[in-house]
């Protein structure tokens, strides 16, 4: 399962410990509600930055994220109690990961420029189903649908309620804390989105053939990651070269 | 209650075994597909604690309060074809033995419209909260009167006089009349939240109207797998969103209510023992809030055996609101104010409302732990004007876990 709260960087080998807590015994014994709740306010410890490298000296790093197996779209609850069949709705794209350096050059979190992005609410499905924004982005949420949507994160470095609201309208939310921000409606169980706020600029989105390219990347050594629906590759070093490309870094998860 | 006491503690240690089993891996946060999603399980699992309910208001039968209870329910639909799925539930209160909940069909004739013809057990088409009874939907976690408060009306024993029946004033957790089955037994609701009935409907939505159209073998207060009366039920639904947020409906359902064997042990002249129930309901949302409202009327015709005999139906309305507040992300409360009434009869001492009329209003909330997992806490104050515990207050905690 997807954890929510990641902070990053973070260290893979992090996830498979915070997935444990979670099961069925919370529901009836209580007592694990309050374990779970402790183990759900652990810390993580930032990762260390690379040492400074000259702003003029920058190179591209590209790529290619290989899925072993593509996600299924999240399946709507069996509406047993509904009175008919529910509408058809989009599915989100899944192949879609993001790539970013695990540490980034110092200074480059001074550098990151706070834009606006959108992350509509269309067909019931979220849509972009995968943003990547850096830290002070105001995402906003339109409502593209007749029908009310409620678009909600539990997330620790975002936690947010936007309520309901209908067609034609917009609500923002500004996300200053990095990590993995993880969108539900509180109506259509079945949507949901994953927002990965970055502290620094250097990271991409794949496209649907998981094709990545980092731009202005200063000349140096780092570790690569990639991410598709809360799966994380191990750390890939990487050598940038002032003024070059690298582009044949390749992943497969799954 | 004994039971539900056993119950629950063994219900811990079946998930705790589950999950060693599982190599203590994470329960599904979303339903699980198989055969390219063409098979879908959802579940939902609730567990309810309380102090004892001595006056049984939360009662849906001798055993069963909603108050104290762990329920698991996995639904569960198969595609077989664009045109045709199979839905089912199956349910498990108190680790009892599982009973099939729902199994039915659902057809769509026509592609490019949204007709659906449904046959089997099939959802109530009544009402508002009749769909809304799953632990996840429900905002607090005892139910409205009109849909779980046991009436002392029965489908397989009825009264022979008026006498019999106000001596059975709220008792409907375990009543018992003269004629047909003579053994005590639960009384029925207005409408049972508990049961769905079996038949066939048509349901056909458009952009702002809903429509159902239903025939069953039981009735509102009683559904049925198989009839016990020959007669079949009616119920129809129309409901409409004339804007974002506001849900106006209006139900309406007639059936045969009495058991064969109670209407012959009645005498040959019992005929038309109906039970006709009218229904309107409100749900308007925005923002954080919600609002909900329902009422429903019903009126179940008995024969008339003896003096002082009960002439003309008997009636009951029951009305309840509800509120919720989202006070911030995973946080809400939520109140529901309830009242059930009856109407008069007369036995040899004099004239009175056939069961007690009750009131409750329940306050309460709940906090997400995560997002399939909501804790919710609430108070409530059930007040009867009638039977052996007339006041009583319960406070209740849920846990509440879905995927």
């Amino acid at each position: 399962m997807m954890d929510a709260n990641h902070t990053i960087p973070w260290t893979p080998g992090a996830d498979a410990a915070r997935e444990a807590p979670t099961g069925l015994p919370v529901l009836i014994c209580f007592v694990a509600v309050v374990w779970l709740v402790s183990v759900e306010g652990v810390a993580r410890e930032p990762a260390a930055q690379v040492p400074p490298a000259s702003a003029a000296a920058t190179g591209s790093i590209a790529g290619r994220v290989e899925l072993g197996h593509v996600e299924p779209a999240p399946a709507r609850r069996p509406e047993v109690a509904a009175l008919g069949a529910p509408p058809a709705r989009d599915l989100p794209d899944r192949r879609v990961s993001v790539v970013y350096l695990e540490t980034a050059p110092r200074g480059a979190f001074e550098e990151t420029k706070p834009g606006r992005a959108a992350l509509d609410q269309r067909n019931e499905t979220f849509v972009p189903h995968v943003l990547a924004v850096t830290t002070g982005t105001v995402v906003d949420f339109p409502n593209n649908d007749r029908i009310y949507h409620n678009v909600f994160s539990l997330s620790k470095v975002a936690r947010f309620d936007l309520g309901r609201y209908a067609e034609g309208r917009s609500k923002p939310v500004r996300f200053d804390r990095p990590g993995i921000v993880r969108v539900f409606c509180d109506i259509h169980s079945h949507m949901s989105a994953f927002i990965l706020v970055f502290s620094h600029p250097f990271f991409a989105v794949t496209d649907a053939d998981g094709r990545f390219r980092i731009d202005r990347v200063p000349a140096g050594t780092y570790d690569l990651i990639a991410w598709n629906e809360g799966t994380t590759s191990d750390p890939q070093p990487v050598r940038v070269p002032a003024g070059g490309v690298v582009d044949d870094v390749e992943f497969t998860l799954r | 209650m004994i039971r539900t006491l056993t119950a629950l503690p063994l219900a811990c240690a079946l998930t705790l075994t589950a999950v060693v089993q599982g190599g203590g891996q994470t329960l599904p946060a979303g339903p699980m597909t198989f055969a390219d999603s063409r098979v879908v399980v959802g579940g939902d699992v609730s567990a309810s604690i309380a102090p004892t309910d001595p006056g049984f208001f939360n009662y849906t039968d001798y055993e069963h309060t909603t108050l104290r209870m762990f329920r698991l329910a996995l639904s569960g639909s198969l595609r077989a074809s664009q045109r045709v799925t199979i839905l089912g539930e199956v349910q498990t209160e108190n680790v009892d033995r599982p009973r099939p909940y729902a199994l039915y069909v659902r057809v769509r004739p026509w592609l490019r419209h949204a007709v659906d013809i449904e046959a089997g057990r099939v959802p109530p088409a009544f009402g508002a909260f009749s769909r809304q009874t799953y632990a996840v939907d429900n905002i607090l976690i005892g139910y409205p009167l009109a849909y779980q408060y046991l009436t002392s009306l029965r489908a397989d024993s009825l009264p022979a006089t008026a006498d019999d029946l106000l001596r059975m004033r709220g008792r409907g957790w375990l009543s018992s009349f003269p004629i047909g089955n003579t053994r005590p037994d639960r009384g029925v609701p207005l409408v049972s939240a508990f049961r769905w009935d079996t038949g066939v409907q048509v349901h056909a939505q458009s952009e702002r109207v809903d429509t159902t159209l239903a025939i069953t073998s039981g009735t509102l207060s009683n559904p049925r797998v198989d009839d016990d009366n020959g007669g079949k039920q009616i119920v129809a639904r129309v409901s409409v969103r004339p804007t974002a947020g506001l849900v106006l409906g209006a139900s309406a359902a007639r059936g045969a209510f009495v058991a064969n064997a109670a209407a012959q042990a009645a005498g040959p002249d019992s005929k038309g023992l109906t039970q006709t129930t009218w229904g309107a309901d409100v749900e308007y949302s925005r923002g954080y809030y919600l609002a909900r409202a329902e009422a429903v009327f019903s009126a179940w015709r008995l024969p008339v055996i003896q003096a002082p005999s009960l002439n003309g139906p008997l009636r009951a309305a029951a009305v309840f609101v509800e509120g919720r507040y989202r006070i911030f992300p995973g946080l809400y409360a939520a109140a529901r104010v309830d009242h059930l009434g009856f109407s008069e009869i007369t036995g040899t001492t004099g004239r009175g409302t056939w069961d007690a009329p009750t009131r409750r209003i329940e306050v309460g909330g709940g906090y997400a732990l995560q997002r399939n997992l909501l804790f919710k806490a609430s108070y409530q104050h059930n007040h009867r004007d009638g039977g052996r515990v007339r006041t009583l207050g319960l406070g209740a905690v849920q846990l509440v876990y879905w995927f």
